[in-house]
């Protein structure tokens, strides 16, 4: 708290439930989810099926579903959905490992803190799509931009979350382990990386989340492949059944990231090895 | 917190609240004895996180010398301090900077007005709360860029599309945190206050906001870093004034110094409204609620 970035909260463990508490607590939550989702989806659909609403400004869920499978048959929009994904890959590995690094190093090393954190505070307030246009007059309009800006929006998450990280353990562990005669390569291997743990992951999972934010904007204006350049390119067709299309796409991932990727990640480090503190 | 500055602090005028608590903050390093020690400590702080900048600076200045890379690939910090000197006087940046000020705080206010509405209703009862979440939870994960090909088309090139894909970015955030806070207001509180014959008005402006009001704080602060960007994107993109179509339209014409100028003018502009306002808006709250996490 207090550095004013967008750092994980901690949360809270809830006691485990018995299993078919479980079950029947998750039957629960899927079924307040479909009649939420329902409801809106009734709304949705009674609004563009009476020709209240113009297929120009709303497109019906049968016109936005044939633009789903069709995409799908002929690889049109698989195609973007891949395009996008692999420039958010890349960048992820990219400036998440520089990220963790830089982190890591400024974390341990006061001197080094003095110097990059007015810097990096600073640069983080301005990350992301601010450096599109400097980033297009660079590299023009090519996928170098896009990874460009989105490297930058991951960078600086994964960067504050791991150095929250690393000073979140406490220095009494380090001079424990440096008492027993250990190395510092020791110190930051088996007690500070460690400790540091649920800073990047939770760094690399709003990182996940503010990149794909940023590439569907720099998508938007600088390339002509990926999802942002198909909903964008669709705007001027008025075609509101591709945007949607579009855009449930966009955050079907998003949601995909987040409960297939990241959960069961942190299920299996960082809540195992029960470092929430 | 146990600095002594800390102490004449609860006195300050409440007006000047914010900027005592940011020098204060700044001064506390240096151990202030007299009021001259405090002043050299505080000067000491500021030149203390303004040396990286220069030396960033500098080394830029460096490389520039070094590479003579052309002006429109990499200008010089001189260059870049000649376009800023160009757009103001020019009344370029006072303008766009307006439009881009005046957008986010009407996007704010009304934004966190009714994030924290919503909030409420969402923290109060849990069956809306159960209802709302799965939606909502994944409409916030959808960015307010990815829906404004679709503003686009509904509200046309104008302020309009803007100031909606920031209220998307921001009322999530602080509606969410709202609910938490209001949450963590233990029930019997609320029973309490019933069974003594309160009213359910004097729950909620007594013992809800107030105790609520540590995450709503900390939403709104989130809520507004979100919105900044979106805006600066939605500029980018909608290109109707503001400091975002400045840097962008700048790029049009290959004027590098001057989009290295306007992104100065959006870092600072952020880093002032975070430094001054935001944060020690949140760490007042924090600090009186007892919250600290330091």
């Amino acid at each position: 708290m207090g550095t004013g970035l967008p750092v994980a909260a901690p949360r809270a463990e809830r006691p485990a439930a018995s299993r078919p508490r479980r079950i029947v607590g998750a039957a629960m939550a899927l079924g307040r989810g479909a009649v939420s989702f329902g409801a809106l989806f009734a709304v949705w659909y009674a609004l563009t099926a009476h020709g209240w609403v113009r297929p120009m400004a709303l497109a019906s869920p049968a016109a936005v579903a044939s633009v789903l499978v069709d995409g799908v048959r002929d690889r049109t929009l698989l195609g973007h959905l891949g395009v996008s994904l692999s420039r958010l890959v890349i960048s992820m590995v990219v400036a998440g490992a520089a990220g963790i690094v830089l982190g890591v190093l400024v974390g341990i090393s006061r001197h080094l803190a003095l110097i990059v954190e007015p810097l990096a505070g600073f640069f983080n307030a301005l990350s992301g799509i601010v450096w599109l246009p400097l980033a297009i007059t660079w590299f023009g309009l090519t996928w170098k931009t896009v990874l460009f800006v989105i490297g930058n929006a991951i960078f600086f998450t994964v960067f504050f979350n791991t150095l929250v990280g690393v000073r979140g353990v406490p220095r009494l562990y380090e001079q424990a382990i440096l008492t027993l005669g250990a190395s510092r390569w020791r110190t930051l291997r088996d007690v500070l990386l460690p400790g540091a743990l649920p800073g990047i992951v939770a760094g690399i999972r709003l990182g996940l989340g503010f990149g794909w934010r940023a590439l569907i904007a720099a998508e938007l204006v600088a390339v002509t492949q990926g999802l942002g350049f198909m909903i964008f390119s669709a705007a001027n067709y008025l075609r509101t059944d591709i945007i949607l299309a579009g855009i449930l796409v966009i955050g079907g991932v998003a949601v995909a990231m987040d409960s297939l990727i990241l959960v069961p990640i942190e299920r299996a480090t960082v809540v195992r090895w029960g470092l929430y503190h | 917190m146990t600095d002594p500055g800390r102490a004449g602090l609860r006195r300050a005028p409440s007006r000047y609240l914010w900027f005592t608590l940011r020098f204060d903050r700044l001064s506390a390093r240096a151990l202030p004895r007299g009021r001259a020690a405090a002043v050299a400590g505080a000067a000491a702080a500021v030149g203390l996180v303004l040396a990286p900048f220069v030396l960033f600076t500098a080394v830029w200045a460096l490389v520039v010398g070094v590479t003579r890379w052309p002006e429109d690939v990499l200008p010089s910090p001189s260059a870049v301090a000649r376009a800023f000197g160009e757009v103001f006087a020019k009344g370029i940046l006072t303008v766009y900077a307006g439009e881009t000020i005046r957008r986010i705080v009407l996007a704010a206010v009304t934004g966190v007005a009714i994030g924290i509405a919503a909030g409420f209703v969402m923290g109060l009862n849990d069956w809306i709360a159960a209802l709302l979440n799965p939606p909502l939870r994944f409409f916030q994960s959808l960015s307010g860029i990815a829906w404004l090909p679709l503003f686009l088309i509904w509200f046309g090139f104008s302020d309009k599309t803007i100031i909606v894909a920031v209220w998307y970015t921001l009322v999530f955030p602080v509606a969410f945190n709202t609910m938490l806070g209001v949450r963590t207001v233990p029930r019997l509180y609320r029973y309490a206050v019933l069974t003594l014959g309160g009213t359910w008005r004097q729950i909620v402006f007594q013992v809800l906001l107030p105790g609520a009001i540590p995450y709503i704080v900390g939403g709104v602060r989130l809520g507004i870093a979100y919105g900044w960007r979106a805006l600066i994107a939605a500029e980018i993109v909608v290109g109707s004034g503001g400091l975002g179509y400045l840097i962008f339209k700048a790029e049009t014409f290959h004027l590098t110094a001057r989009i290295i100028a306007g992104m100065t003018a959006i870092g600072v502009l952020w880093y002032l409204t975070d430094y001054f306002l935001l944060r020690p808006l949140e760490e007042a709250t924090i600090e009186r609620w007892g919250l600290v996490y330091r």
